[in-house]
């Protein structure tokens, strides 16, 4: 009976080639992988135009985009949100698929949540790029867009969360299969984490969408309540950016180990480190709301001790991977106390994109401590502090390690090599130096009082003190602009013009060797924990916010017209 | 139940000093110089304003230098009552201000420049701060807040002297 079961279950078990992709692989990953880079070549390059457009001694018009805020606004909803939504669900369907050697849940459905994602994605770009939805990427209301611009997002994350169902269902499959005591692989184990703490975030901006701007920008209501959608959006808006830094910390924790020749220093700590993100990025959104009107100052505080918390986990890692770190750079003949530090593999670009990624998270992470510390952060909220900050995170050690995990994951998918080794080294370091030089000079034109989301090239008063910063941050936008032409150069010509064949084994563990404790598997257990905090955290901030007597009663506004939509 | 390495209880302990002081740095600023994070200051219908004190937005003097400033945000003016693209107020220094404001239509950001004082405008909601222009200048109130095709002009001037 038991032998039965075990051969119907066996009809999902596939061999994967050791080099190679399947098909099937080739064709779904590369699908989301390859959809990512190409809404980013979009996303991209209005970056640096942005940085030229704001430079006082340029002023440079933004091409092809007569509004600054529209190519914000691309800027935004394409680089962050569509960028990394793509690339994250291709790699975990690659990871997850390749960790525990079996085909993922239901294929097919798989490409049906590709298809909505994408369909999604392509509403939201008319509506942005019609001109209907420049309502950057936070979409406060009361300012209204097209509803095709809700809808699209609203796809995407309807996406994301049959992806979510897939994965599971393919893990629950491979844990009746193996019984109850085997762990699952670190890489699947960190997977799972970020989906279950995704799918309690999106609930938050699901009912701002659909609760809220929809039916307003349908026209079936009129008005609504700006804090209140604050709150929701911001209840997704922090886990968000765990759900970009988890899938990095996969390959640091991961693959690293496997491309530097060294090994995991400790897989159940990091294990506890992925819980604690699980646990603690939903409970500290109101870090984004510090100076808001309608919320406590009880509840920042509350909120700015679990953004503390938050912060370890990334303390853990540095922990454990430093010491990944530290045996490679041993075997390359450190013999020193800091040595090893420097004698890494910097001329390999996929390990030298994820080592430039966790220098700039360093500096990131700094700031990011800056930004959480409640008081502090009213020197520096929505300055242009703040993109400088998360371009170091999210446009560095994000990033940097996906564009990294691109330089061989899009070789598998094509099965020809990349096409320059030195194109993708000379990319690395650009974007390098070009983030950290724009890093530092928006940092210090923001403690000056610059603001960001602002069209500084039409303002008419700029503090003379942060003119030389906002010339000086052209540096890093030529520097960024010439590393994003080299990247996607670099893409093309691999997938169109190289003709060596790849065939290396993908950086990807199939057994776990470490015993870490089974109650970390425990999903349901973990996801009471997330819920019983969000409670806690954001329980009292809601009806702070809500107040039926008196709430939902502003009007809404088109972006560009300064009267109430009737 | 985890293994945890020599080294890394030691890495622990640096980390919870290093939060632990950051907590009691921050704690101790705040105490001493008396450093608050805006807070619920009451509430107000957007569709109301002349019902309510922004009815006439600007500044009121409530005794040897001290005064109130009302201020209501607009798609894309602090309104103060003064005419002007720029509205501009003046003070003596050493003048007490408390701020209301509030935002008519989107949202808005209200920074005063060199004095810390940073806050959302959110239609629905009264912001208020208090602070003391001491030193004369010429301070910008900049808004922060994307809120539309002429976000980057909404600019007022308090002119301290």
């Amino acid at each position: 009976m038991q032998s039965a079961q075990r051969l119907a279950h066996q009809g999902h078990r596939i061999s994967f080639p050791a080099t190679k992709l399947l098909t099937s692989e080739q064709w779904l990953v590369g699908a989301h992988i390859i959809t990512a880079f190409v809404a980013l070549s979009l996303g991209i390059f209005l970056g640096p135009f942005q940085v030229f457009r704001r430079a006082p001694m340029l002023k440079l018009p933004i091409p092809f985009f007569s509004y600054y805020y529209e190519a914000l606004t691309v800027h935004g909803v394409v680089n962050a949100l569509v960028f990394t939504t793509f690339f994250i669900v291709g790699f975990s369907y690659f990871v997850v698929q390749r960790s525990l050697q079996r085909e993922i849940w239901k294929p097919k459905l798989a490409w049906g949540a590709y298809w909505i994602m994408l369909i999604g994605m392509l509403m939201t770009l008319y509506a942005i790029l019609s001109g209907q939805a420049n309502v950057l990427y936070t979409f406060y209301p009361s300012m209204l867009a097209h509803p095709l611009f809700y809808v699209g997002l609203t796809l995407v994350i309807v996406g994301t969360w049959i992806v979510t169902a897939i994965l599971f269902m393919t893990y629950y499959a491979w844990r009746r299969e193996s019984g109850p005591t085997e762990r699952v692989p670190l890489a699947v184990f960190a997977t799972l984490t970020n989906y279950t703490m995704w799918c309690v975030a999106t609930l938050g901006v699901a009912i701002e969408v659909l609760f809220m701007l929809l039916p307003l920008s349908l026209g079936f209501v009129n008005t609504t309540d700006p804090q209140t959608a604050r709150a929701l959006f911001w209840f997704f808006g922090h886990p968000l950016v765990y759900f970009w830094l988890i899938p990095a910390y996969i390959s640091w924790y991961t693959m690293l180990p496997k491309q530097t020749n060294s090994k995991l220093f400790s897989d159940p700590l990091a294990r506890v480190a992925f819980i604690l993100l699980l646990i603690f990025s939903i409970p500290v959104g109101v870090h984004h709301m510090y100076v808001d009107p309608g919320v406590s100052e009880v509840m920042k505080v509350v909120q700015w001790v679990f953004t503390f918390a938050v912060a370890i986990p990334s303390f853990l890692t540095i922990f454990n991977i430093g010491a990944v770190l530290e045996r490679a750079g041993r075997l390359r003949g450190a013999t020193g106390r800091i040595d090893w530090m420097w004698k890494q593999d910097w001329w390999n670009p996929i390990v030298a994109a994820q080592l430039v990624g966790m220098l700039m998270f360093v500096v990131g992470g700094i700031s990011g401590i800056v930004n959480a510390s409640l008081t502090l952060n009213i020197a520096l909220h929505n300055t242009s502090w703040i993109p400088a900050h998360f371009h170091t995170t999210l446009g560095g050690a994000v990033t940097m390690t996906f564009i990294g995990i691109a330089y061989w994951l899009i070789p598998m998918v094509t099965g020809k090599q990349l096409y320059s080794n030195k194109m993708a080294l000379v990319q690395i370091y650009t974007w390098f130096v070009g983030m950290l030089s724009f890093g530092f000079t928006y940092s210090q034109a923001g403690l000056l009082g610059v603001p960001r989301r602002t069209d500084l090239g039409s303002a008419p008063y700029i503090n003379a003190e942060a003119v030389p910063y906002l010339n000086a941050s052209v540096i890093g936008g030529v520097l960024l602009l010439i590393s994003s032409i080299l990247l996607f150069a670099n893409l093309l010509l691999s997938i169109f013009a190289s003709k060596t064949a790849y065939a290396e084994a993908p950086p990807i563990d199939t057994k776990v060797e470490s015993e870490s404790p089974l109650f970390l598997e425990r999903w349901g257990f973990w996801l009471a924990v997330v819920v019983v905090l969000c409670i806690v955290a954001w329980g009292p901030v809601f009806l702070e916010t809500v107040d039926f007597a008196s709430t939902f009663n502003a009007p809404v506004y088109r972006p560009e017209v300064p009267l109430p939509i009737k | 139940m985890i293994h945890v390495d020599r080294y890394e209880r030691t890495w622990f302990v640096i980390v919870g000093m290093l939060m632990g002081s950051f907590v009691a740095a921050l704690v101790a600023t705040s105490l001493i110089y008396g450093i608050h994070v805006p807070s619920p200051a009451g509430r107000i219908d957007p569709t109301q304003l002349d019902n309510t004190e922004f009815a006439t937005p600007g500044l009121t003097q409530d005794g040897e230098k001290a005064y109130t400033l009302r201020v209501v945000a607009h798609m894309w003016k602090f309104d103060f009552g003064v005419k002007g693209s720029m509205p501009n107020i003046t003070i003596p220094a050493g003048s007490k201000v408390k701020i209301l404001a509030t935002a008519k239509d989107v949202t808005h950001g209200f920074y005063v420049e060199q004095h810390n004082v940073n806050m959302m405008l959110v239609p629905g909601q009264v912001s208020q701060v208090s602070l003391t222009f001491a030193k004369p200048g010429v301070y910008h109130i900049i808004c922060h807040e994307y809120c539309g095709p002429g976000h980057q002009a909404m600019i007022a001037v308090i002119n301290v002297q």
